[in-house]
């Protein structure tokens, strides 16, 4: 069984279908590439109602083909899909999960589960095909109906002016120009855009191997994630195991340093490995076979000028901890809104810099949570084999073992604590989990943060404990920012979103379209709250 | 940092636990059971500036 993919229609672009005009035309925002951080980008505009151009190579989902990639999208990048519109469709689709073990052999060093934490509408973790979640994202993309999508169409040719970027485009009718006021790259790695126009990065190429295995088998096993870091059956290394959709779970093979992607891929090899693992009696079917190594890579800025560099294209990282397209998509929800605001004359370009300023930071993270996560699965030298077999046998007695233990940490996203824009208070930059407003009625579930964001376009929002004075209402009328005031009026029901963004009775929490907490004010004075927004706007104080 | 003022309630009693514990194992038995005791007695330490002069210490002279 392989996978069967959508395609989509190629239409010949306004530039190659009539006469050729004299002049460029000029588009308000390109986006390049069409992975999970373009996607999610078009979405997230298209449902602030606006419009884009968005150019993929191909006319489908996936990379190259039925390849799957991507698994496991963390609880915030669910709540992301759920003010897109999509968030129903992957809960149904894909395989919901919380509990996550980690073995040595036939023997479970230790179990964890994240669901007892979580305060989230959304749940801890959904695993999905890769494919998929760009499918969903393109059919909300068209019933939006803001997109100008142009499958198969390549950008070869790019020049960053002052005030626009031209690009070059490929098409199946041939080649041709045009003019974007912003761009955004998301092209993934091998960013054309990135590399044409010599921007600067930092390399550095793994040694580790890895090969995706992924097979359908009717065997019942718990939806959990489980990770060897030892395995027997596949020569000491590392495995792990994931439910996904259709019944098909992701078998991912650490491989031996040396070994050839194109031996380790071949059915019968494959096969060989999986029956290892699962033994002689279960019967399995390949469905992708996917070998692969890993690089890190950091643009030194992700804004040049016009040019906005997101997802792979601007930072990449090991796969541990499902960093990579999470981030990406936490790139895209970081932007969307500001450029929204942008193109509808609400924020100055000052508030595209704070993105590279919040996120290069996320990515330096990130970064360097999987280069701690890549060493602990693949030690450098017997000392290294050595203290991580300490851990192991650690880790079956001690909790402390078990914080050294480190197969990956799930990705989260970042606290932007301390950087421009942010209240002083210890939670200001923290995102604020999905969580409900008021008391559940019969039938119906009460709204929750992400339903009043929604519901406020691209204004921030400030959420009022305690009634709103009318003076508060006039002076935020009177100042004509994108804020917008909400009442919580239930003190029992919101004392949760109180905790969380540590704002007291009778104070105000003032929280971005993407969720995270710009500030928490002790009371409800007007003027306060309008330096707030101004600093979280990046407008003048 | 102070790490040179003697501790032990009885050095020479440790020494020779420390020893005994290694009687018998193989050269690579011996390495997991030393980095398996330091892992121990650093989450006893705790705290990070003390574990870092530590390892600081034990890299001089090698």
């Amino acid at each position: 069984m392989s996978y069967e993919l959508p395609t989509f229609p190629y239409v010949t672009p306004p530039e190659r279908a009539g006469a050729a005009a004299s002049a460029p035309a000029r588009y308000p925002l390109v986006i390049v590439g069409g992975g999970l951080a373009g996607l999610t980008l078009a979405a997230d505009l298209a449902s602030r109602g606006v419009r884009c151009t968005l150019i993929d190579e191909d006319d489908t989902v996936g990379v190259r083909g039925a390849s799957s990639r991507g698994i496991a999208y963390v609880q915030r990048t669910l709540e992301i899909m759920a003010r897109i519109g999509i968030f129903e469709r992957i809960a149904a689709k894909g395989a919901t999960w919380s509990v996550g073990r980690v073995l040595a052999g036939e023997e479970m060093l230790y179990r964890f589960d994240y669901q007892p934490e979580s305060v989230s509408r959304q749940p801890t973790f959904v695993n999905l095909q890769q494919f998929y979640m760009e499918w969903f994202l393109v059919d909300r993309i068209v019933e939006l109906g803001l997109t100008d999508l142009r499958w198969k169409q390549r950008v070869v040719g790019v020049q960053n002016h002052a005030d626009h970027v031209q690009l070059t485009i490929d098409s199946p009718d041939g080649p041709y120009t045009l003019q974007a006021e912003w761009v955004v790259d998301a092209e993934g790695v091998n960013s054309y855009v990135r590399q044409a126009l010599g921007l600067k990065e930092e390399t550095e190429r793994g040694q580790d191997r890895w090969c995706i295995t992924d097979v359908r088998f009717q065997q019942q096993r718990p939806q959990e994630r489980w990770t060897w870091i030892e395995a027997p059956f596949n020569a000491d290394r590392g495995v792990w195991q994931h439910p996904m959709a259709d019944d098909v779970w992701r078998l991912d093979f650490q491989m031996a340093p040396d070994s050839d992607p194109v031996e380790v891929s071949k059915p019968e090899v494959a096969r060989e490995r999986v029956a290892q693992m699962l033994g002689p009696d279960v019967a399995f079917e390949l469905v992708w076979v996917g070998p692969y190594s890993y690089r890190t890579m950091l643009m030194e800025r992700f804004r040049h000028g016009r040019l906005l560099f997101m997802g792979d294209a601007a930072h990449a990282k090991s796969p541990f901890g499902a960093r990579g397209g999470n981030s990406g998509i936490m790139d895209a929800d970081n932007l969307g809104w500001r450029l929204a605001l942008l193109l509808q004359g609400n924020a100055g370009p000052a508030l595209l810099d704070r993105y590279d300023v919040e996120r290069h930071r996320a990515a330096e993270e990130n970064i360097r949570i999987t280069a701690r996560s890549g060493r602990f699965m693949q030690p450098r030298s017997e000392a290294e084999f050595t203290l991580r077999r300490a851990v192991l046998q650690l880790a079956r007695h001690h909790a402390f073992g078990r914080q050294l233990l480190d197969a990956g940490r799930m990705c989260a996203p970042h606290h932007y604590a301390g950087l421009p824009g942010f209240g002083p208070t210890g939670e200001a930059g923290r995102a604020v989990p999905n969580v409900p407003l008021a008391p559940d009625t019969k039938g119906s579930p009460a709204p929750a943060l992400l339903d009043v964001l929604r519901a406020a376009g691209s204004d921030l929002v400030a959420f009022v404990f305690g009634p709103v004075p009318l003076d508060l209402a006039a002076a935020i009328e009177t100042a004509g920012l994108p804020l917008r005031l909400h009442a919580c009026t239930d003190a029992t029901a919101t004392a949760l979103l109180q905790r969380l963004t540590g704002a007291p009775a009778g104070g105000v929490a003032l929280i971005r379209p993407d969720s995270h907490l710009a500030a928490a004010l002790p009371d409800r004075q007007a003027g306060p709250l309008i330096a707030a927004a101004r600093a979280a706007l990046a407008l003048e104080l | 940092m102070d790490l040179s003022t003697p501790r032990f309630d009885d050095a020479d009693g440790f020494y020779a636990t420390l020893l005994q514990a290694h009687e018998g194992l193989s050269d690579s038995q011996s390495n997991l059971l030393n980095a398996k005791l330091v892992l121990l007695l650093a989450n006893q330490i705790g705290r990070a500036d003390t574990l870092t002069a530590l390892v600081a210490a034990a890299r001089e002279d090698l």
